[in-house]
This record gives structure tokens, C-alpha cells and sequence, in this order.
């Protein structure tokens, strides 16, 4: 659960190191975290509890990244608009434009440092540095 | 009580020969097509016209069942219909064929090397995650062949993350050479870290 | 256990199971683990671990068992019972065809305490009840619960949800330690034989508006929760709605449904059918 006036972040991967990892860099620096192992769990979890950003891979079982962000741009307001940062491996081309059509908001190469991880997070959370 | 008893089931006829349900996978509902490729899966020669259908089919819930139906079936054929796939450009056709490999372990062991040897980095990495669906001995043989030898960090943590759920001690020096090799990427120092410390724990209290 | 032991069977259980323990539950998986150990024979974590990850021989269902409750009971997840008669039926009304029943499936209803608790629920809860026609049928692969269920006949435990008022309404005392249901509440159920991954068996059962599904999937192997999965979809007429038990998540099993929130629970649904359908 987030503490009042904690940001919240979703990330969504199935690789539970990522989801370690991007937990302790976001957590550091005082945002709330939860996980999500792919896009089914992701819509559960957004629809039990609100968040103010999702982070969300590509490559995922049962639902994949793209198709959870559909699913996602189909519910009701205010969730439909919940801030979508994609991250994938390859700069592929096929998946940024297929990412940014579902309706990404920002799309990053993976591995991603912390610096900027904590630096998109932050902007697209609207929270001052 | 105005509850009343049910009567039996009231499930609509449906074909059932090879030929009414290859044509109702082809040009039926959607609610047809899907039945249509469950049913076929239990016929003999179902994985040319189920495999056919993957490449045209627009509804992600009968690509769906295509997907399970392959995987049950689980043959040679089967297998060799769905590695193609995990090139396609769209997602959730890379991630479907993705789980239905995973589903049929018994065929990976002949096909996973060459795909951890793919040119193309993706693939490797989607090969990373098959080898979870190995037994640890395997995997752990695999993956540590893919540490030492892997460039790509994204490919490598793929490894990595299969590693630490299943990994034995005799990944241990491996994943302390790979470590100095990728030192410089922070997400990497922190997934050999990992693994390395969890392989390990478990490896101290082994009597 | 090591702090990295109890990480590695967290991380194992929830990315097969959904299920989330933090190190606030430590005490509580480590107690559940060293039983298991005891039981198998395992002499370490790393050996346990081996026979848990290769599901060999069928170590997962009981180690899942051991996190999760088994006993069937009255009422149980009421929360569920709530969202059906306020969000799920009227939902389901709008859609139907004058004159076809509603019609509800309980499976696996084992002994009988969820279907029989459905059609309580309805009865008490739901005031549009005398108005349609609804339909309840129970059924499970276990042909022992089943006559059980067919009895009617309960002990304390299975009632301890059920207010009093109505185990004096719609049961009748045996003696100090059972009940039996009213022969009226007895007969409105159909109970039946079902084994969930057998498309045959499942296609005989016909097409329902709401399916509940409890605490069964979460103990199948991947393969068999697809199949149950599959079946179950084409159980439901479109936009029918199914509930799944508090500790399975339809993240695990299947993506074919679509993920609805109501007031009171979490609920799945068989989308409608886009024009060709
Ligand atoms: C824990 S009970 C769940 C009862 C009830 N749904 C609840 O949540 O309280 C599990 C039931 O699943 C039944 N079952 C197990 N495998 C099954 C299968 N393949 N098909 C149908 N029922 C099955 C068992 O017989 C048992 O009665």
C-alpha cells in the first residue's frame, strides 16, 4: 500500500531481477513500489489500487506489453490515462511504433542506468526532483 | 422456491469432422473459430491447418486456444510450426509461441542450443527464458555456456534471471568471470550480485 | 532457511501462483515449508527445492495446499455472493433474452456449500429473485462430495458463516451436531459429474451467465489450467461473468477473459462478441 503522498509505481516484468532492481532505485529515492509479472496482473493490480505510473516491458507471458497497454487505454477514465513508460530490449522498430500506437508514453532501451530510470520516473510522475 | 432445477446442458450441435471444423476455423464466428481449432487439436493432422490459421487469425482469444491447442499436442511438427513465430513482429505472437515451446520441454533440448546461437539478440533472450521450462541440470548447463560467452547485457540478465531460480553451485565460477566482464553496466553488477549470492546461499547449507 | 532460500521460494511461488509473501511472513511460509521438508524426506532446501521446481512426484499441489484454505464452508468469500446479486445478475439481465433462465455454474462445488450457499444468497439478497427464472448447477470430479452435496446434510463447521436466523430458516436440526437442508433448497440445485480439463464433459453442461470457479485451478499444473480455462470460456455465454478463488488470479492461468472491478470484488468476463459473432 502507498503511503500518503508517495508517489505509486507499477512495474510490470516478468523477469524478477528487473522488478528488484527497478523496486530498489525507485524505492531510494521515495516512491512507492509494486510488481507485476505480466499484463493480466498488471490490470488486476491497477484496478484494486490506482497508480501514477506504469512501467511496463514488452515481452511477457500470457499478456504482453503492447496488448496491456490497449486493454489499459480501454478503461474507464481516470485509469486510461495512467503515464505508460515501455522498455524493451532492442531499439527494434517494430516495437517502439507498435508501442507508441497502444499508447505509450515514453519508450527506453533496456538496460536502463538508475539515473535515468529515477529521471523519466520522476517526470512522468509529475515529482520534483 | 422459484429457483428451478436445471435441466441438462443445452450445448449446441457442432461439427465434428476434419473438414466442417477446418472450414469453420477458416470462415467461421469468432466464437466458431475458436471452438473449430479445440476441437481439431484432437484429430490427427491438426497442426498444418492450426498452424495455417495462427498466420491470418485477428482475435487474439482463438490465436489463444491455437496456441494451448499446440502445445498439447506437442510434436515434432507442433514445435517446428511455432519457432518461426518467435520472429514475428508482433508481440503477443512472439510471447504465444513463446509459451507454447515452453510447454513442451521435451523438445527443446534439440532445439535450444541453436537458438541460444541465433544472430539475432532477441531470440537469444527469448531462449534464455525456454530453459526455465528445462530440468535445472540442463538449464544450468545451458545458460552458464550463454554467460560465458554472451555479449549482449540484455541477453545475459535474461540468463541470469532463469539462473537465479534454478541455478547449483557449479554455475558459481562462471557467474564470478561474467560478473568482471560486465562490470561497467550497473543493472548487470547487480543481477550477477544476485544471482551469485543466491546460488550461493543455497549451496552453504546443502549438508 | 536463508534470507536468499526464503527469496528464491517467494519468487518461485508467486511467478507460479500469484500468491505474494513478504518477510513479514516469513514465520509463517518457513513453518509451512519445514512441514513439507519433513513429510518428503528433504534433508535440504536446495534437494526440497529441486523436487518442488520438477513437480516431482506432484510435490505442488501439496505445497500450494499447505498455503491455502481446502475446507469448503458456507458463505465463504461473501464479498463474491455480494457482487453477484448487485453488479453481476443485473448486468447479466440486461443482456438476456426474455424467457432464458439465468443460469449459474458451481465448479467444483464438492460437498455442496456453494451452490447451496448461492441460491441462499439469492433467495435473501437478491429482490428481483421470484422474477426470473434461475438456474444452479453444483458439480465436481469427486462422486463421494457429490452424494454428500445431494444429502444435504452439514455439520457445525460448514455453517459457522451462516447466521442463525437462517440455519433456522432453510436447515433442519439432526441432532446437536448436524443439519439437513430443506428438501425445497435440496432439490432446486442440479449436481453433476465434471472433470474440468475433459472439453466433452464440459461441453455437456451448456452455456451460464455466472461461473464460479474456486479454489480448484490454483492447484493444476500449467497445462491443465489453460485446458480448465479454455473449456470454462466456452462454458460462458458472451459477456458472462467468472469468479475465481481469494488466492488464484487469472494472471496465471489464462488471458482470455477480460479483468472487470466491482464494488466488491474482482471479477472476470468472457468479452461480448464483436458483430461476426
Ligand atoms: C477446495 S475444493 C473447492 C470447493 C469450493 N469451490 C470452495 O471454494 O470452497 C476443490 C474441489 O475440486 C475438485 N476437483 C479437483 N480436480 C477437479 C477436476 N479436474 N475437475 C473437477 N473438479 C475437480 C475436488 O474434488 C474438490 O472437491
Amino acid at each position: 500500500m502507498a503511503e500518503a503522498g508517495r508517489a505509486r509505481i507499477l512495474v510490470v516484468d516478468d523477469a524478477g531481477l528487473v522488478r528488484l532492481y527497478y523496486r530498489q532505485a525507485l524505492e531510494a529515492v521515495g516512491f512507492a513500489v509494486e510488481e507485476a509479472l505480466n499484463g493480466v496482473e498488471a490490470l488486476e493490480k491497477l484496478l484494486r489500487a490506482p497508480a501514477d505510473l506504469v512501467i511496463v516491458d514488452v515481452n511477457m507471458p500470457l499478456m504482453d506489453g503492447i496488448t496491456f497497454l490497449r486493454a489499459l487505454r480501454r478503461q474507464p477514465l481516470p485509469l486510461a490515462a495512467l503515464p505508460a513508460l515501455v522498455t524493451s530490449t532492442e531499439a527494434g522498430a517494430g516495437d517502439v511504433a507498435a508501442a507508441r500506437a497502444a499508447g505509450a508514453n515514453l519508450y527506453l532501451v533496456k538496460p536502463l542506468e538508475p539515473a535515468a530510470l529515477v529521471l523519466h520516473a520522476r517526470l512522468l510522475c509529475g515529482v520534483p526532483a | 422456491m422459484p429457483l428451478i432445477r436445471a435441466r441438462a446442458g443445452e450445448a449446441a450441435a457442432l461439427p465434428a469432422d476434419r473438414a466442417s471444423l477446418i472450414a469453420a476455423l477458416e470462415g467461421g464466428s469468432a466464437g466458431e473459430r475458436l471452438h473449430a481449432a479445440r476441437a481439431l487439436a484432437a484429430l490427427p493432422g491438426a497442426v498444418a491447418p492450426l498452424s495455417a490459421a495462427l498466420h491470418v487469425e485477428a482475435e487474439p482469444a482463438v490465436r489463444e486456444v491455437i496456441f494451448t491447442a499446440l502445445a498439447r499436442l506437442g510434436c515434432e511438427e507442433a514445435a517446428d510450426a511455432l519457432l518461426p513465430l518467435l520472429r514475428a513482429r508482433q508481440a503477443s505472437l512472439r510471447n504465444g509461441a513463446l509459451a507454447a515451446l515452453a510447454a513442451m520441454p521435451g523438445r527443446l533440448p534439440a532445439r535450444l542450443p541453436a537458438l541460444l546461437a541465433d544472430p539475432d539478440a532477441d531470440i537469444r533472450l527469448l531462449a534464455c527464458e525456454l530453459a526455465r521450462a528445462l530440468p535445472a541440470p540442463e538449464a544450468t548447463t545451458l545458460l552458464c555456456a550463454v554467460v560465458e560467452r554472451e555479449s549482449e547485457p540484455n541477453v545475459c540478465a535474461a540468463a541470469l534471471d532463469v539462473l537465479t531460480e534454478l541455478g547449483g553451485p557449479q554455475a558459481l565460477p562462471v557467474l564470478e568471470r561474467g560478473a568482471r566482464r560486465f562490470d561497467a553496466t550497473p543493472f548487470l553488477r547487480f543481477a550477477f550480485e544476485v544471482a551469485i549470492r543466491r546460488i550461493r546461499a543455497s549451496a552453504d547449507t546443502d549438508p | 532457511m536463508t534470507d536468499e532460500d526464503f527469496r528464491r521460494l517467494c519468487d518461485f511461488l508467486y511467478r507460479r501462483s500469484g500468491m505474494v509473501f513478504t518477510e513479514a511472513k516469513r514465520y509463517f511460509v518457513e513453518r509451512r515449508l519445514a512441514e513439507r521438508m519433513r513429510v518428503t524426506g528433504a534433508t535440504s532446501f536446495a534437494s526440497y527445492f529441486a523436487r518442488l521446481r520438477s513437480d516431482q512426484p506432484g510435490e505442488v499441489e501439496p505445497f500450494i495446499n499447505a498455503f491455502t484454505v481446502n475446507e469448503t464452508y458456507f458463505f465463504r468469500e461473501e464479498h463474491q455472493l455480494q457482487c453477484l446479486s448487485t453488479d453481476l445478475l443485473p448486468a447479466r439481465l440486461m443482456e438476456r433474452p426474455a424467457g432464458r433462465p439465468l443460469r449459474i455454474w458451481s465448479v467444483p462445488c464438492s460437498t455442496g456449500e456453494e451452490p447451496y450457499s448461492i441460491a441462499i444468497w439469492l433467495l435473501e439478497h437478491w429482490p428481483q429473485v421470484d422474477a426470473y427464472e434461475i438456474e444452479i448447477v453444483g458439480s465436481d470430479i469427486d462422486t463421494r462430495a457429490l452424494e454428500a452435496a445431494r444429502a444435504g446434510l452439514f455439520g457445525r463447521r460448514a455453517l459457522m458463516r451462516l447466521p442463525e436466523a437462517l440455519i433456522g430458516k432453510y436447515f433442519e436440526p439432526v441432532d446437536d451436531e448436524h443439519w439437513r437442508l430443506i428438501a425445497d433448497l435440496r432439490q432446486s440445485i442440479h449436481f453433476s459429474t465434471v472433470n474440468l480439463v475433459d472439453l466433452a464433459q464440459t461441453r455437456a453442461h451448456g452455456r451460464f451467465d455466472v461461473i464460479f470457479c474456486r479454489n480448484v485451478l490454483i492447484y493444476f499444473d500449467e497445462a491443465s489450467r489453460r485446458m480448465a480455462a479454455e473449456n470454462l470460456y466456452e462454458n460462458l455465454l458472451p459477456g458472462g461473468f467468472i469468479c475465481l478463488g481469494h488466492s488464484e488470479s487469472m494472471s496465471r492461468i489464462s488471458p482470455l477473459f477480460e479483468v472487470r472491478r466491482f464494488a466488491d470484488a474482482i471479477i472476470y468476463q468472457r468479452p461480448g462478441e464483436r458483430g461476426d459473432g
